[in-house]
């Protein structure tokens, strides 16, 4: 099976200005995050795999098609919701919607079905005749995922969904995205600069640093190794306490005032904490149960100075 | 995804043959164009001068009407190559102004709020955007100039006795010929102007400008350098001299011009403004601007 995105040494140059250097990588996952700084090259990124910028050097490939090679059936894939403002002032939203799914080939009865359905999916059926000009900026966001849906893409990309919209219509986009991406075979490439939105959407994460890969993450793998990973704070014997721990199997870092950090194996509960703890005569006056966010990711590879093959 | 099931699903259906999406945006155009009360309007007032060419030919051809009318003079009713010239002078003429109106809002109500990404974001080229765009007005001016032209050469060879048809057929080539570098002429132009001026005003008064100015500044060339060659800038001057040229008629209006200026170079500045106007588009149609750095 092809890899959902594939990058060989892709440099990109918008006038004189390199703006990507030579990105190689291969994501795989169906569900791609594209996160990094402002001007990181997130945007151009994903102009590039649609054939907006030629590749000076390199190139990339969306499940197999090259972006410049077979731009027209890579793009015949895709549905695209831009970061900018895009839509027709004048026309109705459901029109607008329907006019897009035309244009990507839906016959027209068809683009019309699909058009009603996608505005009703998305929460926006009672607006759907009003000019798409009259709609609020979280409304224009809802308006632009129906366009980029309607047409039933295979590849899904979304730049900046969220902007501008308020929580509860942030949350309900962020359900429509995982319901897509479970509900079907789509594959997703979402930019955001809210790590949470990629947190909760995305199995894998790309991140841009000065037009270069910073790190390449996959979520699901290190959702698993960080399942449990515990920060205590304890008063009492901490040594025993903690050569006990090392002794289940368990990873123990202290700390001073009595601060540990404890990396547990699979196999080990959290209550083994708890029963050991009572062993030997420590109260564990605080405990954190947590894994390594993204944030913690996303914070080390902008830390990096470089990393070895993009991986972390 | 059915609306009442209110989930995502894939489509599976057919699709339409890429090579006809094109006209996707000129349907949508015209669907548009139609909810305009005063578009109709105009396009009925662009078409009524030929139902009175119409007539005229109709009057020209019967013996009767002309004995009821007391028209005693044969020549008063003559259907040759001038009275075509003067049908195409005054269609022309009403596409330029239909053209005026239409052309500068195709392509600004796109570029006004960005929606150019999502149509190049589709498997959908520039070429197509234009081509599609292009069909509007193409489709439009067509309706006003050659195609009633055409109609009522058929209409008068249908009415006239005596193998008029054979002897006036070599004058549907200037028709179509002549009508063809006209509006390919005023499309792309105002396509142009639409793509560099969101304002319908203002890319009126722009395509208005574009056909005056460089008359003027040609005619300030001309005295200055005492030469004929500034009348290059003059774009309905130098059509009107494709068009009689064409049908072989001199009417008298074209002055000097007629003798000094050769016919090839006046289609070769009318087809310069048409390339001008695709470089225009070229560079102002794009899904993304690129900083210069």
């Amino acid at each position: 099976m092809n890899p959902t995105i594939e990058l060989n040494g892709l440099e990109v140059q918008l006038g004189n200005r390199t703006i990507l250097h030579g990105l190689t990588g291969v994501l795989k996952s169906r569900a791609i995050g594209l996160l990094g700084p402002n001007g990181a090259g997130k945007s151009t990124l994903i102009n590039t795999l649609l054939g907006f910028h030629s590749p000076s050097k390199g190139s990339a490939r969306v499940l197999g098609l090259d972006s410049h090679a077979n731009g027209k059936a890579l793009r015949s894939l895709v549905g695209y919701m831009p970061e900018n403002d895009a839509f027709i002032s004048k026309m109705s939203g459901v029109r607008f919607v329907r006019y897009m799914a035309e244009v990507s080939g839906l016959p027209p009865d068809q683009a019309m079905e699909r058009a009603h359905e996608a505005f009703v999916y998305v929460g926006l059926g009672e607006a759907r005749y009003r000019p798409v000009g009259t709609y609020s900026l979280g409304m224009k966001q809802l308006a632009k995922f129906a366009q980029a849906i309607a047409h039933g893409p295979k590849v899904l990309i979304l730049d900046e969904p969220t902007n501008g919209m308020d929580p509860p219509a942030r949350k309900r986009l962020i359900e429509l995205i995982r319901e897509i991406r479970e509900a079907s075979d789509i594959c997703l490439l979402l930019s955001s600069h809210l790590l949470r939105d990629v947190e909760e959407t995305c199995d894998e994460v790309l991140i841009l640093r000065n037009g270069q890969i910073a790190s390449i993450c996959n979520l699901v793998e290190e959702r698993r190794a960080n399942r449990k990973f515990l920060e205590l704070e304890t008063i009492g014997a901490e040594a025993t306490f903690r050569s006990t721990l090392e002794g289940l199997g368990c990873e123990c870092a202290v700390f001073s005032n009595g601060r540990i950090k404890v990396v547990m194996p699979e196999n080990i509960e959290i209550r083994e904490v708890f029963r050991v703890a009572a062993d030997k005569g420590v109260q564990i006056r605080r405990m954190n149960h947590r894994r390594d966010s993204l944030e913690d990711i996303f914070l080390n590879a902008m830390e990096q100075t470089g990393a070895a093959d993009g991986r972390i | 995804m059915a609306v009442y099931k209110r989930r995502y699903n894939p489509y599976s259906g057919s699709l339409t043959p890429e090579w006809s999406r094109f006209f996707v945006l000129t349907r949508y155009a015209f669907g548009d164009l139609f909810k305009s009360r005063f578009f109709v309007i105009l396009l009925i007032l662009s078409l009524v001068p030929i139902l009175l060419f119409a007539s005229y030919i109709f009057v020209a051809n019967n013996k009767t009407v002309q004995l009821l009318m007391q028209v005693r003079s044969a020549d008063l009713f003559k259907v040759e190559a001038q009275y075509f010239v003067i049908i195409m002078t005054v269609q022309t003429q009403a596409a330029f102004l239909l053209n005026c109106w239409v052309g500068p809002v195709l392509i600004a109500g796109d570029l006004t709020n960005g929606a150019l990404p999502l149509f190049l974001s589709r498997p959908f080229s520039r070429a197509d955007y234009v081509l599609g765009k292009f069909a509007v007005l193409g489709l439009l001016l067509s309706a006003v100039t050659w195609v009633p032209c055409l109609l009522l050469f058929t209409l008068q060879s249908g009415l006239a006795k005596g193998g008029w048809i054979w002897s006036h057929l070599w004058m549907v080539v200037p028709i179509v010929l002549c009508s063809a570098i006209w509006i390919l002429m005023l499309s792309l132009l105002s396509l142009a102007v639409s793509a560099w001026v969101k304002l319908r005003i203002v890319a009126t008064g722009v395509i208005f400008i574009s056909f005056f100015i460089p008359a003027g500044l040609g005619e300030m060339f001309n005295a200055i350098m005492s030469t004929k060659w500034g009348i290059l800038l003059n774009f309905s001057y130098l059509f009107r001299l494709i068009l009689e040229k064409g049908f072989h008629e001199r009417t008298g209006q074209l002055g000097r011009g007629w003798d000094e200026i050769p016919v090839p170079a006046a289609w070769g500045v009318l087809i310069f403004v048409c390339l001008l106007s695709l470089v225009i588009l070229n560079a102002r149609l794009r899904a993304r601007e690129t900083v210069r750095g």
